[in-house]
């Protein structure tokens, strides 16, 4: 037992020592912070105006469930919509829930394009759930999400 | 700025007719810097630099616009759908944090 005591006296020592200079090191270097850091539901609020999305299946997200480098993760969005000048999709977001800044991309689209579609890579720091927030042009916002298990964050 | 950044357009497929939808890929090559980075070897932190704004003009018509943010991956693609009206250029232009401007463009040439 005395053993065992001289060692737990020793493991927070060295635990508390180890905790000092980390402390000190933090307070020296601040953590550095994105520059424009956005919440998720602040970034949802932003691109709807308080109104809330309809989780529909028109909407088709791509992403892979198992992501081995968060730096390189391809997302495809993809709407049913027949892109006419009376009723087409008028923007894609992509966005994170967990990264520092939620919002990825914003894509306006117009009837050329003839199909709402939009592929891109991103970055995600963990895993999390991927977001792919559609505006139609009638006003009304579809929702689609995934969650992506990241095995290496990719952001910083 | 000075530095001269690789960008590509493509166009699949490679021959469409007029009136077809075409699925047209832009990609440039750009370290989209978030700012939270830091050099291994110098322990500095990167500065942010990243694309702001992706414009899509065919015929002088903008047919998308895009608002990026830093989450995007190194080395960006950005692949949309078109639908081919007529013979004309199709220009990507985009902006960057630090006030970096590119521009690309590829003629646009239907068959059949």
């Amino acid at each position: 037992m005395q053993r065992r005591d001289f060692f737990k006296k020793i493991g927070s020592v060295a635990a508390v020592g180890a905790v000092i200079p980390v402390m000190s090191f933090a307070a020296d270097a601040p953590k550095p912070v994105s520059p424009n850091k956005m919440d998720y539901k602040v970034a949802v609020d932003a691109i709807t105006g308080g109104k809330a999305p309809v989780k529909s299946s028109k909407v088709k997200l791509k992403v892979p469930e198992i992501a081995e480098n968060g730096a390189v993760v391809p997302v495809t969005v993809e709407v049913d919509s027949p892109m006419t000048d009376s009723d087409y999709v008028k923007a894609i977001h992509v966005l994170s829930t967990k990264n520092s800044n939620a919002r990825c991309i914003d894509v306006n689209l117009t009837p050329a394009n003839g199909k709402a579609y939009f592929s891109t890579r991103i970055k995600l720091g963990g895993t999390q759930e991927v977001v792919g927030l559609v505006e139609l042009s009638n006003g009304e916002f579809l929702i689609a999400s995934q969650s992506v298990k990241v095995t290496i964050g990719g952001c910083g | 700025m000075a530095e001269e950044r690789k960008s590509l357009i493509k166009i699949k497929p490679k021959r469409y007719k007029d009136g077809e939808i075409v699925k047209v890929s832009f990609m440039v090559m750009h370290p989209m810097d978030t700012g939270m980075g830091k050099d291994k070897k110098t322990k500095k932190i990167i500065p942010a630099k990243y694309i702001n704004s992706v414009k899509f003009n065919y015929n002088g018509k903008d047919i998308t616009t895009m608002t990026v943010w830093e989450s995007l991956s190194v080395n960006p693609v950005f692949t949309i759908y078109m639908k081919v009206n007529g013979k004309g250029k199709l220009t990507v232009t985009y902006t960057d944090n630090t006030g970096e401007v590119h521009e690309k463009s590829k003629k646009i040439k239907p068959k059949g």
